[in-house]
């Protein structure tokens, strides 16, 4: 072999493809090799090579393995956009599967599997029981991830040819590597199946436990993985299987490790003697320790999951506190995580030294890194009251130093100080207040001031220091404001004298007419009727007993905990979130069968009918809303959101969204359903959407009326796609003046309602406060399309020709006009409409969708346009004409938008 | 189980790029850069990545090796620790293979690079990451580049810098490759590369001290003969269920004590136990053998003491001084001082000890740090460093604690700390006149090397 690779990138002049397909018909081999080598090298820097296909093909039958891998590298990108020549490698593939070769017959089997293309996969099957059954180890591991390749194309075929059972044969393979491979593709098939494929019994179990020893460090981490979904049956067992497991402790590779500590957690759960725990935490802690001495990265995904077994096994790790003391040349996100266990394992015996730590870093460069040092001395502070004083006199250290956002950052924590000990360190306020002018930022500048208010009656010039900021309060950040008014209230109720009266009035005054923050407004008129009524009443109000706080930031609820721990030395361990809030692979095979396709549907039917249980007044039957809503006038038309309000209702009150909620959908406002005016101070705004393949109802409840709101619950009528709530409606008391926003999710086929299929969906909400409100909402086809719509050109026509003309219905969308193909068809795209084909006919456009909604219901879609001009034509092709009408609805949207 | 793995360059060009399972759509490479590059969060200015991220469903994992990226992403809940210790030994395997791992030697031998991460990764699931086993699979072969040009890579990469009488090509030679003569150089390399972390208080006490040792061999034997290492007797491994507070009872009885370690899969501890020895075959390729992690109190090579005093109006000196405390049989070489320095100083003049040779001092005037670098320093001497510094600001009384710590980084090269040591390396082959060169090299580099103020 000559020369460089990298020759091959080379740009030719023109004509570079004909000069290629020369050279791979050359009836010289190493020509032909390097031949292909310009080719894939011209594939990799994304030119279309496509087109050289059978040439590239013909070159596959050959001896020679550099090549022969060439070729298949060519194919398995190729292959997809060329089924009808792809055939034509088939031969060759099953040739090779036999081959004398067993690193060809692997081959074989690999590449095909990675050709996904219906019509190789019906030819991939024989050859695969064949390799399966091979007498070369090689071989058989390869084939055993084939099985899980074929699964992701065809799930129905794995089980029919009982791939299933011979993939569980190869548990008991003697060779350690078959063995692993065949438990990772188990594991991956049970992922996406409702039935049970791979359970592991106290047979497996042993067998397993056994190949643990033999494996490679990779198959090491597939058993042990697959083991922790094991339940123990007593202690006695699981004390057994932490001692095969134990060993592990001590690999290099740290994926081992942790994966061996996970395991050995879980088991631990079950053991009760004290001492086999005792002995375990102590056999865990050196190599938990020694992740750290890996590279940075490691040591990330180390720290965060040390940072959950801490907070359920703080004995752990309780004497190792230094290695947790940050490096100097430790990257920020370790430093980061380093700084929260350093919190969390701070006890009386360390605080000193721990201090100490913190005070260094204080005074380092990295800003994120000194605040977050600040706070965790205050954190420090509020966790050990014994430590309090001396962490207060290390703060008051730091803030003799003037660096500006340390002080800042001081003076936040000490507020919480306060809070924790009240009555104990006020001494300090003075020494605070020489820092007054210095505070910019908000939350600084307002829990300087709530200290103010707080301890007006102990600060002199209590008055003049708030006084000096209400001069800008109209420039203040909202956060800012909202203090500023509780304290001046609290100032005027401790000193009414005249200075604070002038001072209330000009605050309440600011507060009400001159602010567009709700928020504001609402608690400045709140205190305004107090103050006017019952000043007795105010006092009693705003000047009460506060309880007392604890340290309970970054502290994990106790069941969110018990699912992170299990999920230990996973994705979700190092995100602190359980994994159905970020793993959003699409399952596409799932969906095939009409069953899989709703796994959930008997526990949803039980839950709305407890929420229909819960709605009291309406004595109908517990799925369907009273007559008198169906006769109900036609909702109004949504009522256009204030922009501002709307702004300021998004922004605003973001703190009250309770956190384990969804987060709201960035987006297009939701449209207003029940008005505040119908409401009595209640309004509804909600839409269905499709997120992560699946639907929710997107919910925002305003609260304007005078009252807490609490106890909602949400009932839907019989709708023409069976639409019900799969789980009670979540949302918190909503106080005057906030709202809340929360992601219902859906099933459907639950209460159909007979007749042609209509967009109406009647809903029902109430409270504990206000009679039941009904209002109408219009179904968009939108976000029923699912992911699993996209059809192959070949079964699109297929299907076409199947369907009778009869099934065919089309509609002009005279208004509507296609200005950007691109735009319009990635538009399309994420509303899983997936386009297929585009063709000229005359001057038109002529584009294929197809899109698929439950059930398997398939939707042919043809569009004619001139792109810039307005009017679309629409014709759709479906075995449900029925929905038609509905589904042009959805797709004018679409075009419009 | 990985969806995609990627390359790139410093810049976000696309190196290698290889989809395993096509769910994770093509502009991930793009997504990816863009997000590492600009990364923010919770209204930080900006920040590191952090290696593990999720974008729109997609969880991008990435680490840095020899200035490239080496990028994986999934869509499922997968071990995070297994793909970024695969990333780590991909860019192993990939430099076992072509000798060198940059852009250059990546874009000439793409056609070897995506036939060993075919055989790496089958539809996401690692393999293997042996460099011995993939040699049976693997069939192109590397194309050598200019490595005298190239940044090295990797722990025993440092070896290629001082000291002259290691043969530099050793460590850029490719698995494969044959020598020129077509016959193979038998030789074995064996590295205790021990990395310390001392954190002097501003008194000059040690607060804590640690050590991260690795034990690297990279064999070139021929027929796979089977080796013997035999590590001090006294060798002791866990601290005995004590708490870190009280180890000095063990220091000064000549025993290492390691608070813990674990050994490649290659090695065989049946007789560790009695005599100390690990036995194993070594697999083709660079491996650790053994990494060992030491809290035990050592005798650290380097004091350093520094001191910013305010002398006039606007003004302030700084001296900082280094000793170095190992025999004077021994250099230290490429060592840099950094002392941050208060932000309002706006002009630094230095001085030199008389004679000081191969030293440099510079005011950096972005980052406000003084940096102090020295070619060499011989053991048992002593550097001295003074500066004059200018303010444009009063300090407020507080200049010590706007300046420092001052951090330090060396190498030094045939010296451990630990105490750890290779007693012999035994190749067993019966031929009597079988002698490969045999090469146990030791070196002590700097981790957090940190003095406070």
């Amino acid at each position: 072999m000559s020369g460089h690779d990298s020759k091959y990138f080379s740009t030719t002049k023109k004509g570079e493809i004909p000069e290629l397909k020369e050279e791979l018909n050359s009836q010289y081999k190493d020509k032909r090799k390097d031949a292909v080598k310009k080719v894939i090298a011209a594939m990799t820097v994304g030119k279309d090579v496509s087109s050289l296909f059978t040439d590239v093909v013909n070159c596959m039958q050959t001896e020679n393995l550099e090549l022969k891998k060439l070729v298949y590298l060519y194919l398995i990108n190729y292959a997809k956009s060329q089924p009808d020549l792809a055939i034509l490698a088939v031969n060759t593939f099953v040739k090779d599967s036999q081959d004398p070769n067993p690193l060809i017959r692997a081959l074989a089997v690999r590449t095909m599997g990675c050709i996904r293309v219906d019509k190789i996969t019906e030819y991939l099957c024989d050859p695969l029981q064949r390799c399966l059954k091979d007498d070369d180890p090689y071989v058989r591991k390869t084939a055993a991830i084939c099985v899980a390749k074929l699964y992701d194309i065809n799930a129905e075929l794995v089980e029919d040819r009982g791939f299933l059972e011979s993939l569980k044969d190869l548990i008991s393979d003697n060779n350690p590597m078959v063995v692993a491979n065949a438990v990772a593709a188990l594991a991956e098939i049970q992922e996406n199946s409702n039935r049970p494929v791979f359970e592991i019994t106290s047979h497996t179990l042993s067998k397993l436990l056994t190949a643990l020893n033999e494996c490679t460090e990779w198959g090491q981490v597939f058993i042990l993985d697959a083991l922790s979904k094991y339940k123990a049956a007593d202690a006695r067992e699981a004390e057994n299987i932490v001692e095969r497991v134990t060993p592990r402790l001590q690999h290099a590779n740290c994926a081992v490790v942790l994966s061996a500590v996970k395991m050995i957690l879980q088991q631990m759960e079950l053991i009760t003697s004290t001492d086999v725990v005792r002995n375990l935490c102590k056999k865990m802690a050196p190599p938990l320790v020694t992740l750290l001495s890996a590279e940075p990265e490691i040591q990330y995904v180390a720290l965060r999951n040390i940072n959950l077994i801490v907070q359920r096994r703080p004995t752990i790790l309780a004497h190792e506190i230094k290695v947790f003391f940050c490096k100097y040349n430790d990257p920020i996100y370790v430093k980061m995580e380093k700084l929260e266990i350093m919190i969390k394992l701070a006890s009386d015996r360390n605080i000193d030294q721990v201090l100490l730590e913190f005070k260094e870093y204080a005074t380092e460069v990295d800003v994120d890194f000194v605040r977050k040092a600040v706070r965790a001395i205050g954190r420090c502070a509020i966790k050990l009251e014994r430590a309090a004083e001396r962490c207060i006199s290390v703060l008051l250290e730091l803030i003799k130093i003037k660096v500006n956002y340390v002080v800042q950052e001081a003076i936040i924590v000490i507020k919480d100080i306060f809070r924790r000990y009240p009555n104990t360190y006020e001494s300090i306020i003075a020494t605070l207040c020489e820092s007054l002018d210095t505070l910019d930022e908000p939350e600084a500048k307002a829990s300087m001031i709530w200290i103010i208010g707080e301890y007006a009656e102990r600060i002199d010039n209590a008055d003049e220091l708030l006084e000096s900021f209400l001069e800008s309060f109209p420039e203040e950040p909202s956060q800012v404001q909202l203090q500023l008014l509780t304290a001046t209230v609290k100032l005027f109720l401790k000193k009414p004298t005249e200075g604070p009266q002038q001072m209330i009035q000009v605050v309440l005054n600011n507060a009400t007419v001159e602010t567009d923050n709700p928020d504001l407004r609402d608690r400045a008129y709140i205190y305004w009727r107090l103050l006017s009524t019952d000043p007795e009443a105010a006092k009693d109000v705003v000047l009460a007993e506060k309880p007392v706080i604890t340290d309970d930031s970054n502290q994990l609820d106790p069941t969110l905990l018990d699912e992170l721990l299990a999920n230990i030395a996973t994705l979700s361990s190092v995100y602190h979130k359980p994994p159905d809030t970020f793993v959003t692979r699409v399952k596409t095979t799932v969906q095939k069968t009409e069953d899989d396709d709703y796994p959930d549907g008997s526990e949803s039917a039980e839950s709305s009918a407890h929420v229909g249980d819960g709605i009291t007044s309406p004595p109908a039957s517990s799925s369907s809303v009273p007559a008198a809503a169906r006769q109900a006038d036609p909702a109004p038309a949504p009522a256009p959101v204030p922009d501002l309000l709307g702004d300021l209702i998004g922004l605003d009150n973001n703190a009250i969204v309770p956190v384990d909620q969804p987060s709201e959908p960035t987006g297009p406002p939701l449209p207003v359903l029940l008005p505040a005016s119908t409401g009595q101070g209640l309004q509804i705004s909600a839409q269905l959407i499709r997120r992560d393949g699946q639907i929710f109802y997107s919910l925002l409840l305003e609260n304007n009326s005078p009252v807490a709101l609490d106890g909602f619950m949400i009932q839907f009528n019989k709708n023409s796609f069976g639409l019900a709530a799969a789980g009670p409606l979540q949302v918190p008391q909503l106080q005057p003046g906030t709202s809340a926003g929360t992601l219902l999710p859906m099933v459907l086929f639950q209460n159909l309602s007979a007749g042609p299929p209509n967009s109406l969906l009647q809903v029902a909400v109430k409270n504990n406060q206000q009679p039941v409100w009904y209002f109408n909402d219009k179904i968009s086809l939108l976000p029923f399309f699912t992911e699993d719509g996209k059809m192959e050109r070949t079964s699109f026509l297929e299907t076409w020709r199947s369907l009778p003309d009869s099934n065919e219905v089309s509609k002009d969308f005279p208004g509507a006009v296609v200005s950007n193909v691109e735009t319009t068809l990635d538009r399309m795209a994420a509303s899983n409409l997936f386009f297929i084909a585009k063709r000229k006919h005359a001057n038109q456009d002529v584009f294929y969708f197809s899109a698929k909604i439950p059930r398997g219901v398939p939707f042919l879609i043809e569009l004619t346009l001139v792109v810039g001009v307005p009017g679309v034509k629409c014709a759709i092709k479906t075995p449900g004409p029925e929905m038609a009408p509905v589904f042009f609805e959805a797709l004018e949207t679409i075009l419009k938008s | 189980m990985i969806s995609q793995f990627f390359v790139l360059s410093q810049r976000g060009d696309n190196i290698v790029f290889r989809d395993y399972r096509g769910e994770v759509q093509k502009g991930s490479t793009e997504t990816f850069f863009r997000k590492v590059k600009f990364w923010k969060e919770d209204g930080q200015e900006e920040a590191q990545a952090p290696p593990v991220f999720n974008v729109d469903g997609v969880n991008y994992f990435h680490v840095k090796v020899a200035g490239l990226l080496f990028v994986a992403t999934t869509r499922v809940n997968v071990s995070p620790s297994l793909v970024l210790e695969l990333l780590q030994r991909i860019a192993r395997v990939i430099k076992d293979y072509l000798g060198v791992l940059s852009e250059d030697s990546l874009r000439k031998n793409f056609v070897l690079v995506y036939e060993l991460l075919d055989e790496v990764i089958d539809f996401g699931y690692v393999q293997t990451t042996s460099t011995e086993v993939l040699k049976s699979y693997i069939f192109n072969e590397p194309i050598a580049v200019d490595a005298a040009r190239l940044p090295p890579l990797g722990p025993a990469a440092i070896f290629m810098q001082g000291s002259k009488r290691m043969p530099g090509t050793a460590v850029t030679k490719s698995v494969i490759a044959n020598e020129p003569a077509g016959r193979k150089r038998e030789e074995i390399f064996v590295d205790i590369i021990e990395k310390i972390s001392v954190t002097f208080s501003s008194s000059g006490y040690i607060l804590t001290s640690e050590i991260d040792g690795t034990i690297q061999m990279k064999s070139y034997l021929s027929g796979n003969p089977e080796i013997r290492v035999a590590l001090n007797e006294e060798l002791n491994i866990g601290r005995g269920g004590r708490s870190l507070y009280d180890y000095r009872s063990s220091a000064g009885s000549g025993a290492v004590v390691l608070d813990d370690c674990n050994f490649h899969e290659s090695v065989r501890l049946d007789s560790f136990d009695m005599d100390r020895t690990l036995t194993l075959v070594p697999p083709d390729g660079e491996f650790p053998v053994m990494n060992y992690r030491m809290t035990q109190e050592f005798r650290p090579p380097f004091r350093v003491t520094a001191l910013i005093e305010e002398a006039g109006n606007l003004k302030a000196e700084v001296i900082i001084k280094v000793r170095a405390e190992f025999s004077s049989s021994i250099t230290a070489n490429t060592i840099v001082v950094q002392m941050p320095l208060p932000k309002y100083t706006t002009r630094a003049t230095f001085e030199l000890e008389p004679g000081a040779v191969g030293q440099t001092a510079d005011l950096r005037e972005v980052s406000k740090k003084l940096e102090w670098s020295l070619k060499k320093i011989v053991g048992g001497s002593e550097n001295t460093l003074r500066a004059k510094l200018s303010f444009s600001q009063e300090s407020h009384g507080n200049i010590t604690k706007e300046s420092g710590p001052v951090s330090m980084t060396f190498t030094i090269p045939m010296y451990n700390a630990s105490g750890l040591q290779v007693k012999y390396l035994q190749i067993a082959k019966k031929s009597s006149n079988y002698n490969p060169y045999r090469w146990v090299r030791y070196v002590t580099q700097a981790n957090s090397y940190v003095a406070r103020m």
